[in-house]
C-alpha cells in the first residue's frame, strides 16, 4: 500500500511535466496507476476474505507514536476498489472531456491524480492521525480542483467555501481524533474501534469526529458547499462529489460504527441529520433546472441516506450500507459523466433548453436510464438490491422495538419517493422531446470514446445487481464485525417480504409525483425554504471579514512609528515589569572587562544620540552605522574575529541598503510639530534602552549551569573537523538553525523583490541583447569610452562593461577605475573566505557578503546595466541554487543511512597536491554563500536597479510634458537636473562598431 | 585587421593575463603558501573569476620603473605620517582657526589610471580629500584643511602635482613622463625667476 502511494506521489509530481508533451492524453497515461492499484486491490480480495485484513507499517515519527500504518480490511478494500476504479474511469473520461488547449491542464491532471492517491491513502490508513492528514489533503486538493477555472469568481468562491467548511469540520475532528486516541491509548484506527471506549470523554470525542464527517459528506447543516462546488469541471464532480471525497465522511462513520454506534448521541445525530438531509436534498433537487444541480442536490440527499444506514449500527444495516455505498458511487459518477457529455455537446445544462437528445444519442440515453434506474431502485440493478436490504434492516430493527428503526424507515422511504421523482425528472429533462422547447437543441456530436467510461460503470451496475448474491461472500466480514447476528443477505429476490412492498409503493408514489410535476412545482413555489444554511455561512464569513477589517484598521493605521511604538511599549511594559518584580538582579557585576570597552561604548552612545537628534536621514543612517561598527570593535577586542568580520560586512551591506532606499525620500525627515510627540518618543526610547540593558544584565547574571559553549571547541575540532568554532557551529553543530535562517533570507529576498517588481523578478526584455558578444575579444578587449569622442587626442578607455550607460554627470571615473581593479580581487577573497572558513575566520556567510559588496560597488560605479552584465542570471536562480545545495547536502546524508544533516568528511593524500579534506559541510557552506549573494543581488536589483528604472521613467514622463504645463515655466535651479541627459538606450553593438571603424 | 587594432588586442590580452597573475598571487598569499595545491586551485579560481565576471581590458602604459615605485611609496608613507601628526596637532591646537578650501588642480596626465591613483594617494593622506574630478580636463577638486593664504594653496597644488609626477615616473607611459617632466621644468623655472 505504501508502494502504491509512493507511485502516486511520484507520478503526480511528474504529471505537469508529462502534460507539456502529452497534452490531454496525459490522463490516459496516468490512469494506468489507479488502474494498476484497482487490479492489485482486487487481487487482495481473496486474502482479505480469508484472513480479514492485510497490514503494513513503516515507522515514521516514533516520538509522536505516528507511524505510516496501513490496513486493508473489507471496508477499506471496498472503498479502495471504488476509489481506484471510479478514479480510473474518470481519468480516462478526462482525456476526451478536455481539449488540448485547456488552460492549466497539467496542474489539473496532477491534482486530480493526486486526489485519487490521497483517497486511496485515506481509506487504507490505519493510523488515525495519518488518516487525518490524508483527510486534510483531500480538502486542499478539492479546493484546488473546484477552483480550476481560476478566472471565474463563482468558481473561486465555491472552492473557498468548500475549503472553509471542510477544514472547519476537519479541525473540530482533529480535537476529537486526539481525544479518542488519548482515551484509547493508541492511534491505530482498528484498536480504537476494537476498544469501544465509553464515558463522557468518548462521547464528546466521537461527536466531534462526527462533525468532521458530516461536514465532509455535506450533511445538513453543512450541505450547502456541495451544490456550490458544482462550479468545478464535471470530472471533478463525478469523482470528488460522487465517489470519493464525500464518501470519506461516510467511510469514517462506517469505520467507527462497529465500536461506537451504541454511544449516546450517535444515532440521534446521524439518523436525525441523515433523514433530514435526505429530505432536504431530494426536495431541493426536484426544484432544479440545471441538470448538474439536480444531481448535486440528489447527492446531498443520497449522502444523508448513506449516513442513516451506515450509522445505524446493526449488522444487516452495515451490509446494506456497504451495498448502497457501492451502488451510489457507481450510478452517481455515471450520471455526472453523462451531464458532462451533455454539457459539452449541447452547450447547456439547463433542461428547459434541451430537447430531443434521446433520439440523437440513444446510447447515452440507455446508459443514463440504467444509472437512473439504479438510483431510483428499480430491479435488477444494484441500487434496488441495496434499497431492499436497507428497508429490510430498518424493518428488522423496528420490529425489535427500536424507535430509530421506524424513524429511519419512514424518513428514508419518503426520501426515496422523492428520489424516484427527481430521477425520473432528470431523465425526462435530459432526453425527452418537448414541444415546449422552441428549437431542437443544437448538437455537437461528442467523440464515441467518451461514452466508454459511463458505459462501463452502467454495465457494472447491472452486473452487480444481477449477481448480487455473489457479493455477500466478499462483503460479509464487515457486517460481521458488529455485535449481533447477520440475518440478511444481498439478493435480487427475497420473496414476498414487506421490504418488497415498500419498494413497490415507493416506485408508484414517486412515479405519481413525477406525473403531477406541475402541481408539485407549484407547491414548492408556495412553501418557503425551511433551512438555508448557505445564508448562515455567508453571514458568518461576512461578519468575520468585517471584524478583521475593523481589527486591522484599529491595529494597523499605516504609520510605521505607531507600529514601532506599540511593539516597544509592549516590550517595555511586559519585560520591564517582569524585570522589576522578578528580583533576579545579579549580586555582583563588572563595569567593564577592559578600558577600550568604555571608549567604544561612549562612541556608540554618542552616535545613537546623534542619530536620534539629526533630521538628515542619511546622517542618521550613517550614525546608526557607527553603532554597528562599534559592535565590530567590541567583537574584535573580545577575541571574536569571525564575528567582527561578519558584523562589519553586514553593517556595510545594511548601510548600502538603507542608502538605496532613502535616496528616494526627501533628505530631511519630517519635523515633529508637537512637543508632546517628541517627549513621548523620547520616553519610549529611553524606556526601551533601560529595559534592554536591565535584561542583558539579568540574563548575564542568571547563569547557573556551565555554558554548553565550553564544549563547542572540542566538538568542532574532533567531530566537525574544523578549527573555526563559529563556522563549524553554523554549518554543522547547529546546521538546522542555519537552514532555517537561509530559508528566511530567501523569503526576505523574494519579499523585497515582489514589492518592487510587478511581474517577475528580473526585467527579462533585452537582457540577452545587452550581454556583450560571447567572444573573448568583445568581452575583454579594451573598450573605448562612449562619453569621450574617439577623435579627440584625449581618448579614454572604458573601465566597466556598461560604464557609458549612465549619464555623464552621474559618473565617477574614480569609482569606475577602482571597481575595475578591485572587483576580481574581492571575488577571489570572498571565495577564499568561503573555503578557509572551516578553520579560520570566514565562512559562507562572510564570503557571500563580501562578494555581495563587490557587486554593490559594481552597481554604484556602473549602474543597473553594469550589474546585469556582472551577474547575468537572476537572483531567484541564485537563491534557489543555494537553497538546493544546502538542503541537498542536508538530505544527502539520509541516503547514506545517517541522520539528516550529519556531516561526512573525505580526506586523502593526493600526490603532488598534498593533503586534502573535503566535508559535506563545505557544500552546505557554498549553499549559504550563494543564498547571501542572491539576497544582495536581489536587493540591488530591486531597491537599486528597479528604483532607478522607475525614476528614469518618471523623469522622462516629466520631461515630456508640454511647454505650457506650469512645471516647466518655473526656472530650474537644480544644476543636476539641468545637466541630466535622458538616457538613450545605447546598444552595445553600436559601441562595438564605432570602435572597429576607428 | 589594422595594425593599431591588433596592437590593442595584444595589449588587452597582456593586461588580462597580468591581472589574472595578480589574482593568483593574491590567492597564494591569502593561503600563505605556494604549494602545488594552492597554485593549481589559484589558477582555477583566477581564470574562473576573470572569465565569469568578465571586465574590459585595461590599457597599461607598458612601462614600470621599480626604483620610482619605491620612491613613490616611501614618500607617500612619509606624507601620511607627517599629515597625521599635523592633523592631530590641529585638533588639539589652542588657537585653531578654520581655513578650508576646495582647490581645482589641473593635472598633467591624460591617463585615467594615473588620475585615479593620484586622487587615491591624495585622499589617503589625512587633511586632503578629492571631492570631484573632471575627467576630460584632468582636473581634481580637492578639499584641503588648514590653508590660510594663496601661498598655502599654491604649495598644496605643487604637492599634488609632485605626487602625480612621482606616480607617472613610476608607472606612466613614456609620453606621460615627457609631458610631466616638461611641466615640472616649466614650474621650476617660473619659481626660480
Amino acid at each position: 500500500m505504501a508502494t502504491i502511494l509512493t507511485i502516486f506521489l511520484i507520478v503526480s509530481v511528474a504529471t505537469p511535466f508529462l502534460a507539456r508533451f502529452l497534452k490531454n492524453h496525459v490522463f490516459t497515461v496516468v490512469a494506468l496507476v489507479p488502474a494498476g492499484a484497482f487490479i492489485w486491490t482486487l487481487l487482495q480480495g481473496e486474502q482479505i476474505r480469508t484472513h480479514g485484513e492485510i497490514t503494513e507499517t513503516i515507522r515514521w515519527v516514533p516520538q509522536l507514536d505516528l507511524a505510516l500504518a496501513f490496513r486493508m480490511d473489507t471496508l477499506a478494500w471496498l472503498l479502495a476498489l471504488v476509489v481506484t476504479g471510479v478514479g480510473t474511469v474518470v481519468l480516462l473520461y478526462c482525456t476526451q472531456y478536455f481539449t488540448k488547449r485547456e488552460p492549466g491542464l497539467g496542474r489539473f491532471a496532477a491534482f486530480l491524480f493526486a486526489f485519487a492517491g490521497t483517497m486511496f491513502g485515506l481509506v487504507t490508513a490505519d493510523d488515525i492521525l495519518l488518516m487525518f492528514m490524508f483527510w486534510e489533503i483531500t480538502s486542499v486538493l478539492s479546493y484546488l480542483l473546484i477552483g480550476h477555472y481560476t478566472g471565474k469568481k463563482e468558481s473561486r468562491g465555491a472552492a473557498l467555501q468548500a475549503l472553509l467548511v471542510t477544514t472547519f469540520g476537519g479541525l473540530v475532528m482533529l480535537i476529537g481524533v486526539i481525544m479518542i486516541s488519548v482515551q484509547v491509548g493508541s492511534t491505530s484506527l482498528s484498536a480504537i474501534v476494537a476498544a469501544g471506549v465509553t464515558g463522557p470523554m468518548a462521547v464528546t470525542a466521537i461527536l466531534l469526529i462526527i462533525v468532521g464527517a458530516i461536514s465532509k459528506s455535506a450533511i445538513v447543516p453543512f450541505h450547502f458547499w456541495l451544490p456550490a462546488a458544482m462550479a468545478a469541471p464535471t470530472p471533478v464532480s463525478a469523482y470528488l462529489h460522487a465517489a470519493a471525497m464525500v464518501k470519506a465522511g461516510i467511510y469514517l462513520i462506517a469505520r467507527l460504527a462497529p465500536g461506537y454506534a451504541d454511544l449516546p448521541g450517535w444515532k440521534l445525530v446521524l439518523i436525525g441529520l441523515g433523514v433530514w438531509t435526505m429530505l432536504v436534498g431530494a426536495w431541493r433537487s426536484l426544484r432544479q433546472y440545471d441538470l448538474k444541480l439536480v444531481l448535486a442536490y440528489g447527492t446531498v440527499s443520497q449522502l444523508g441516506f448513506l449516513m442513516v444506514i451506515v450509522g445505524f449500527g446493526t449488522p444487516d444495516a452495515a451490509l446494506a450500507g456497504a451495498a448502497l455505498l457501492l451502488a451510489h458511487a457507481i450510478y452517481k459518477s455515471t450520471l455526472f459523466l453523462v451531464v458532462g457529455i451533455i454539457d459539452h455537446a449541447a452547450g447547456t445544462r439547463d433542461w428547459r433548453q434541451l430537447s430531443g437528445l434521446g433520439r440523437k444519442m440513444p446510447v447515452l440515453a440507455v446508459i443514463t436510464a440504467l444509472a437512473i434506474a439504479s438510483m431510483a431502485g428499480i430491479p435488477p440493478l444494484l441500487g434496488f438490491v441495496a434499497k431492499e436490504s436497507i428497508f429490510g434492516a430498518f424493518l428488522q430493527a423496528a420490529e425489535a422495538g427500536d424507535p430509530y428503526g421506524w424513524i429511519a424507515l419512514i424518513g428514508t422511504a419518503v426520501g426515496s419517493i422523492l428520489t424516484v421523482a427527481y430521477s425520473a425528472r432528470f431523465f425526462w429533462g435530459a432526453f425527452a422531446t418537448r414541444t415546449a422547447a422552441c428549437v431542437s437543441t443544437e448538437w455537437h456530436k461528442p467523440p464515441t470514446a467518451i461514452l466508454i467510461g459511463p458505459g462501463v460503470l452502467a454495465v457494472v451496475s447491472v452486473l452487480l445487481g444481477i449477481f448480487s448474491p455473489a457479493l455477500n461472500a466478499w462483503l460479509d466480514p464487515y457486517p460481521e464485525s458488529f455485535d449481533g447476528h447477520l440475518e440478511g443477505h444481498l439478493a435480487l429476490w427475497h420473496g414476498f417480504e414487506p421490504a418488497l412492498f415498500i419498494s413497490i409503493a415507493i416506485l408508484g408514489l414517486g412515479a405519481a409525483l413525477f406525473w403531477k410535476k406541475t402541481q408539485v412545482a407549484r407547491l414548492q413555489e408556495a412553501l418557503p425554504p425551511l433551512v438555508d444554511s448557505s445564508r448562515g455561512y455567508w453571514s458568518v464569513t461576512r461578519a468575520v471579514d468585517k471584524i478583521s477589517a475593523k481589527v486591522t484598521i484599529f491595529g494597523q493605521r499605516g504609520g510605521l512609528p505607531q507600529y514601532l511604538a506599540t511593539i516597544l511599549v509592549v516590550f517595555v511594559l511586559v519585560l520591564g515589569t517582569l524585570a522589576a518584580i522578578g528580583n533576579v538582579w545579579p549580586t555582583t557585576f563588572r563595569l567593564y572587562d577592559y578600558p577600550q570597552q568604555v571608549v567604544i561604548a561612549l562612541v556608540m552612545a554618542l552616535a545613537t544620540l546623534g542619530a536620534a537628534w539629526t533630521r538628515k536621514r542619511m546622517a542618521a543612517v550613517l550614525l546608526v552605522g557607527v553603532t554597528g561598527f562599534g559592535m565590530v570593535a567590541l567583537f574584535a577586542f573580545h577575541g571574536a574575529p569571525d564575528l567582527a568580520l561578519t558584523q562589519a560586512l553586514v553593517e556595510t551591506i545594511t548601510i548600502v541598503a538603507f542608502v538605496l532606499v532613502l535616496r528616494r525620500l526627501p533628505g530631511n525627515s519630517q519635523k515633529l510639530t508637537k512637543r508632546v510627540h517628541r517627549g513621548r518618543r523620547a520616553v519610549i526610547a529611553i524606556g526601551t534602552g533601560v529595559v534592554m540593558g536591565a535584561i542583558a544584565l539579568i540574563a548575564l547574571g542568571s547563569r547557573i549551569t556551565d555554558p554548553i559553549s565550553a564544549q563547542l571547541p572540542e566538538m568542532a575540532y574532533y567531530e566537525g573537523h574544523g578549527k573555526n568554532v563559529v563556522n563549524v557551529a553554523l554549518v554543522d553543530i547547529r546546521a538546522w538553525d542555519t537552514m532555517g535562517e537561509i530559508s528566511v533570507l530567501v523569503v526576505v529576498a523574494t519579499g523585497i523583490a515582489s514589492l518592487l517588481f510587478v511581474s517577475g523578478r528580473a526585467d527579462k526584455k533585452g537582457r540577452r541583447g545587452l550581454r556583450r558578444p560571447a567572444t573573448a575579444l568583445g568581452r575583454r578587449s579594451v573598450l573605448s569610452d562612449p562619453d569621450i569622442q574617439p577623435a579627440t587626442p584625449g581618448a579614454r578607455q572604458s573601465w566597466l562593461v556598461s560604464g557609458g550607460k549612465i549619464a555623464s554627470a552621474n559618473r565617477s571615473i574614480l569609482l569606475e577605475v577602482l571597481v575595475r581593479l578591485m572587483f576580481h580581487p574581492a571575488i577571489v577573497v570572498s571565495i577564499f573566505l568561503l573555503f578557509v572558513g572551516h578553520n579560520s575566520p570566514g565562512g559562507g556567510f562572510a564570503g557571500g557578503l563580501l562578494a555581495g559588496l563587490a557587486l554593490v560597488f559594481r552597481y554604484l560605479a556602473g549602474g543597473r546595466y553594469e550589474l546585469r552584465e556582472a551577474v547575468p542570471i537572476d537572483a531567484g536562480k541564485l537563491l534557489g541554487a543555494g537553497l538546493v545545495l544546502a538542503v541537498g547536502s542536508a538530505i544527502g546524508s539520509l541516503f547514506f543511512g545517517s541522520e539528516i544533516l550529519s556531516s561526512a568528511y573525505l580526506s586523502a593524500d593526493i600526490p603532488v597536491l598534498g593533503y586534502i579534506s573535503i566535508g559535506t559541510t563545505t557544500i552546505f557552506d557554498i549553499g549559504v554563500y550563494l543564498v547571501v549573494v542572491g539576497l544582495v543581488l536581489d536587493i540591488l536589483r530591486s531597491l537599486g536597479g528597479e528604483v532607478d528604472r522607475q525614476q528614469d521613467e518618471a523623469d522622462i514622463a516629466e520631461e515630456s510634458t508640454d511647454e505650457f504645463s506650469p512645471r516647466q515655466q518655473v526656472p530650474n535651479t537644480d544644476l543636476w537636473a539641468t545637466q541630466r541627459v535622458p538616457i538613450v538606450p545605447d546598444t552595445p553593438s553600436a559601441t562595438d562598431t564605432r570602435e572597429d571603424n576607428r | 585587421m589594422p595594425q593599431q587594432t591588433r596592437d590593442k588586442h595584444r595589449l588587452a590580452g597582456l593586461s588580462q593575463g597580468l591581472l589574472a597573475l595578480g589574482l593568483l598571487l593574491l590567492w597564494c598569499l591569502l593561503w600563505g603558501s605556494f604549494t602545488p595545491l594552492t597554485i593549481i586551485t589559484g589558477i582555477l579560481v583566477s581564470t574562473g573569476v576573470s572569465f565569469t565576471f568578465y571586465l574590459p581590458g585595461v590599457e597599461l602604459s607598458g612601462r614600470v620603473n621599480p626604483w620610482r615605485v619605491i620612491v613613490f611609496f616611501v614618500v607617500l608613507a612619509w606624507d601620511i605620517l607627517r599629515a597625521s601628526i599635523q592633523i592631530a596637532w590641529l585638533a588639539f591646537a589652542p588657537n585653531f582657526k578654520p581655513g578650508n578650501a576646495i582647490v581645482g588642480i589641473p593635472l598633467n596626465t591624460r591617463s585615467d589610471l594615473i588620475m585615479s591613483w593620484t586622487s587615491t594617494a591624495i585622499s589617503i593622506v589625512p587633511g586632503s580629500i578629492v571631492v570631484d574630478l573632471d575627467r576630460s580636463g584632468s582636473i581634481l577638486y580637492v578639499h584641503v584643511i588648514d590653508v590660510h593664504s594663496e601661498e598655502d594653496i599654491q604649495r598644496f597644488i605643487q604637492e599634488v602635482l609632485d605626487t602625480e609626477r612621482r606616480l607617472v615616473l613610476a608607472i606612466g607611459s613614456k609620453a606621460e613622463v615627457v609631458r610631466v617632466n616638461e611641466q615640472h621644468a616649466l614650474a621650476r623655472g617660473r619659481k626660480n625667476r
